[in-house]
């Protein structure tokens, strides 16, 4: 666990920066098992930082939120760097945004924290339904105790632990300029056997899956909205010159929109499940994209966001790809 | 609109059409007649109006209604090629089908007028809200006071009413000063911004009303120089845009502050906008 | 009117005596609770404390077909949206029925808009009293009750073994005849209990705002950073405003296949970028800034300053949902200090 007293000096230090103009991390929430994300550009505000297991937003989403506005005659954009507190599936992001070019190495400063897992706020409301205060956590080994007002327990990491954290492979950043705190060891690994069940039904029982799955659907926009990798200016799926998924939510559109978003991402995505944690209609949009995961993996055998001088995948050609067919 | 369904739009038959401009945000006008005659027997619009027109398949969008009512047994649109809506429109010619929803929003209190000098100032496209109003004037002549309309463009080939504004130059009972944003060769008139014309010419605010349209940012200009001239917020009308889809103040999108521009405007004196800040903005 | 009790078995029974009405009620299907038609009376549940999707899509269907049209042509169908069946909206809260009546104010501003009209007119609502509120729940700040019976035909409470079922309104009578035997009559006991448990939930409603002020201080705080500062962490996403009872915004868009069209319209949200993007490029809220700061705003200055009342009812839905932790209690706290 880290040292909140001196993650927040430290914050407040990369703060006082003079080549740093924001700093992104986490402060405690209004209630509930979730910290809110939070942008600070004055040091004093550090105060506020937090980092436990109720930060379970991917704080690399916010870095490409950022509204830029054209800059008034006379004046010239601020180009100082945005300094980042990141998890280990954050850190992910981060790769991939600079592989990407969405900015680069140098415009920015990676706090990086190990991270020994995030509460599920489902699972936890499942046991302490939804509280009007916020919540404190903290992992003392292999066990999570969450302490909402004066009741304290203790659980398995199964039980109230988001599932990407009991899969998780990188639970140390990946890339980071400042580590704060001790490096953790990984708990857990990934073998894909959720997919793998899903491969194993029937089209039929996929089809019907999905179809009841779409249909909920409202097209908030969320899940996209909250993704690291969705940061296009004018996304394919609201375009209107030309159109390309109607506005309607039928289940034609809705399914349309899924799939555009899982292929998009293919090769792409870091796994860090925010989509389908944000989905309001508790849609399981990580098993298509962990579908694709799979398959980028098994053929081109490529993982996105671990090395910054990877090429993006779908960017890029080797010889050596597979041709199944056409070709 | 009367079938109980305020989404209903009615079929018009194009009768004209021409460019008033060229280039790529070409301006086209559009004089239309309702396919069923039986629609002039309930429609009444007033200067300032709006409506939405379209095209089945494509979408609608909010225009002012650019001919007065005393220009009867038609209904004049001038459309600036931007978007979707608008392209689709620019491809249709004289004997195509359009739909026209209206009319729609409120209008200029021209009675509340009467007896008045009326000031127009109006830039580019902005003209077409202020025809129907010098229009109106013209055709009730003895019932107002002067009449002064102050145009510009950025070139002479983005002046819209081309042929109107040349008739204007000679008419009696009309003063009309036009102006370009800068030097043109053969261009006998003033040469600056709108604005700045407006001073030029200096209207007296004495029993005055004075109307303007543009760009947002002339229309902040005017409004300021209006002020400077003595006008008071009451004397000076404009009117607003913003996107539309209902246009009958459902869907929420066209709010500046706590006013739909589609139903308590587009048109507004600035004594109600000067509160708003968002109008401004 | 009238008031009645019935065991929890026999749900059912009063449920299959409704064959006049369309019925929506909330069914669990796909691990969420929403507000669906009731086609099998064993389906519906009632222990759930609020929906996600509120009722508001039974009246304001997320996706609607205003009209028809060929491709081409210009021949319009239906010219009038066609009468709708008897509706009866069975178990939803207090504070949506009262969305219903707040938004009704707009849907009847000037024109009349006839879809929403026709399905309102010929529904029933028949309310279901919170014993549970959520934990952020503050419908008694904005004028509600977990057992307000105001915009109910009637209203249901869950008293354990029993339902008690008031009517208050002629409709609500009708439906109850319908219901026959399947419904007994309810005594003193019955209504104590209902009563007791009304004053129960409000005091177990544990968040709370003076809304008092708050119209008159938000046109002020225009150029007020406390907007960046919320929506700094804003994702632009439209959870909060599809979401919210109160909520109404759409979009209106022409579908073509092949020969056929239609002109439909469908939710919208202020959240986004589009909403208000000009098709000249020109955006008057260019960012999530003004986008938050015309939200609220429009909840809890512009609405009442058209129609009289605040646009909000405290189901707590936005708070509950938003993903970055946007909370409304915050924003609105912030501005009353401000």
């Amino acid at each position: 666990m880290v040292n909140q007293e001196e993650l927040r000096n430290k914050a407040k230090e990369v703060l006082e920066r003079e080549d740093v103009r924001r700093l992104i991390g986490w402060k405690r929430g209004t209630y509930g098992f979730e910290a809110a994300p939070c942008v600070i550009e004055k040091p004093e505000e550090a105060v506020n930082l937090i980092f436990d297991p109720t930060c379970v937003q991917n704080s690399a989403s916010f870095i490409v939120l950022e509204e830029k506005l054209p800059v008034p005659r006379g004046q010239e954009p601020d180009t100082r760097k945005i300094a980042v507190m990141v998890k280990g599936c954050d850190s992910r992001a981060i790769v991939q945004h600079i592989v990407e070019k969405a900015y680069d190495r140098d415009d920015i400063v990676i706090l990086g924290i190990p991270c020994t897992g995030v509460l599920d706020r489902r699972k936890a409301e499942k046991v302490f339904g939804i509280i009007e205060k916020p919540a404190e956590a903290s992992t003392e080994g292999d066990k999570v105790i969450v302490k909402v007002g004066n009741e304290q327990k203790e659980f398995e990491r199964s039980e109230i632990l988001m599932d990407k954290c009991l899969r998780c492979r990188h639970p140390n950043p990946v890339i980071s300029d400042i580590l704060l705190g001790e490096e953790v060891e990984k708990w857990a690994d990934d073998d894909f056997s959720d997919v793998q069940e899903f491969e194993s039904k029937s089209p039929k029982d996929k089809w019907s899956f999905w179809e009841e799955q779409f249909s909920k659907c409202i097209r908030c926009y969320a899940c996209r909205n909250v993704c690291p990798m969705c940061y296009c200016i004018d996304c394919v799926v609201t375009k209107l010159r030309p159109q390309w998924t109607r506005r309607s939510t039928d289940i034609s559109e809705n399914t349309v929109y899924h799939i555009q978003r899982a292929w998009h991402l293919a090769g792409r995505c870091i796994e860090c499940m925010e989509c389908e944690r944000v989905c309001p209609m508790n849609i399981p949009i990580m098993t298509l994209n962990r579908k694709m995961t799979l398959e980028v993996k098994q053929m081109f055998d490529y993982e996105p966001g671990l090395d910054v001088e990877a090429k993006p995948l779908l960017a890029s050609y080797n010889p050596q790809d597979p041709e199944e067919y056409i070709m | 609109m009367d079938e109980g369904n305020p989404y209903l739009p009615y079929t018009v038959r194009i009768e004209e059409t021409r460019y008033e401009t060229p280039g790529d945000r070409c301006i086209k006008t559009f004089i239309v007649n309702f396919t069923d005659e039986k629609v002039w027997e309930t429609w009444e619009h007033k200067p300032g109006q709006c409506a939405m027109v379209g095209r089945l398949g494509v979408g609608e969008s909010m225009f002012c209604i650019s001919s007065s009512p005393t220009e009867e047994g038609y209904l004049r649109f001038s459309v600036m090629k931007m978007g979707k809506v608008t392209s689709a429109l620019h491809e249709l010619d004289a004997g195509d089908f359009m739909t026209v929803r209206g009319p729609l929003g409120n209008w200029f209190p021209l009675d509340e007028w009467e007896g008045k000098n009326i000031i127009t100032i109006g830039g580019g496209i902005g003209q077409a809200p202020l025809r129907p109003v010098i229009n109106y004037i013209r055709a009730n002549r003895d019932r107002y006071g002067e009449l002064t309309v102050i145009y510009g463009s950025r070139t002479s080939k983005d002046l819209c009413f081309k042929d109107e504004l040349e008739s204007f130059m000679t008419e009696d009972g009309l003063k009309c000063h036009l102006s370009v944003d800068v030097e043109e060769e053969g261009w006998p008139h003033f040469v600056g911004f709108v604005p700045t014309l407006l001073m030029e010419v200096a209207p007296s605010p004495e029993n005055a009303i004075a109307v303007t349209c543009g760009p947002p940012i002339m229309i902040k200009f005017v409004i300021q120089n209006l002020e400077k001239l003595g006008f008071a917020p009451e004397q000076i009308y404009t009117t607003l845009e913003n996107r539309m889809k209902c246009g009958i103040g459902k869907c929420g999108r066209c709010n500046v502050g706590h006013l739909y521009v589609c139903k308590d405007g587009p048109v507004f004196s600035y004594s109600t906008l000067k509160d708003i800040p968002e109008a401004f903005a | 009117m009238g008031e009645y009790k019935f065991s929890k078995e026999n749900l059912g029974k009063v449920l299959e005596a409704l064959k006049d009405y369309k019925v929506y009620a909330p069914q669990k299907k796909a691990d969420v609770v929403r507000f669906q038609e009731l086609s099998d009376p064993s389906e519906i549940t009632l222990e759930f404390t609020n929906t996600n999707v509120p009722p508001k899509e039974i009246m304001f269907p997320q996706t609607e077909t205003l009209f028809r049209f060929k491709v081409g042509g210009q021949d319009i169908e239906p010219r009038v949206p066609e009468p709708t069946d008897k509706m009866l909206v069975f178990g939803l809260r207090p504070c949506d029925a009262r969305a219903y009546s707040i938004v009704d104010k707009l849907w009847q501003w000037d024109f009349i808009d006839p879809y929403v009209k026709n399905r309102r007119e010929s529904s029933t609502i028949v309310g279901f009293a919170c014993s549970e509120p959520c934990a952020n729940c503050f419908c008694t700040s904005l004028g509600g009750g977990p057992a307000d019976e105001e915009n109910l035909d009637a209203i249901l409470f869950d008293l354990g073994e029993v339902f008690y079922l008031k009517t208050i309104t002629e409709k609500g009578d009708e439906f109850v005849q319908k219901c026959g035997e399947a419904l007994e009559s309810a005594g003193d006991v019955e209504r104590k209990n209902a009563q007791a448990q009304g004053k129960e939930a409000i005091e177990k409603i544990r968040r709370s705002i003076e809304v008092e002020g708050i119209s008159e201080k938000l046109p002020g705080l225009f150029n007020d950073a406390i907007w960046k500062e919320f929506s700094s962490r804003c994702l632009g996403c439209g959870i909060c405003t599809y979401l919210c009872p109160t909520c109404h915004c759409f979009d209106i868009q022409d579908e073509t296949e092949a020969l056929d069209g239609r002109r439909a319209r469908m939710w919208d949200t202020c959240m986004f970028a589009e909403y208000t993007l000009h098709a000249s490029g020109h955006n008057p809220r260019p960012t999530r800034a003004e986008r938050t700061r015309n939200r609220i705003s429009h909840k809890y200055s512009y609405f009442p300053e058209k129609f009289g009342v605040v646009a909000c009812v405290g189901c707590g839905r936005c708070i509950n949902f938003c993903p970055v932790n946007i909370d409304i209690l915050d924003i609105l706290g912030k501005v009353k200090e401000a």
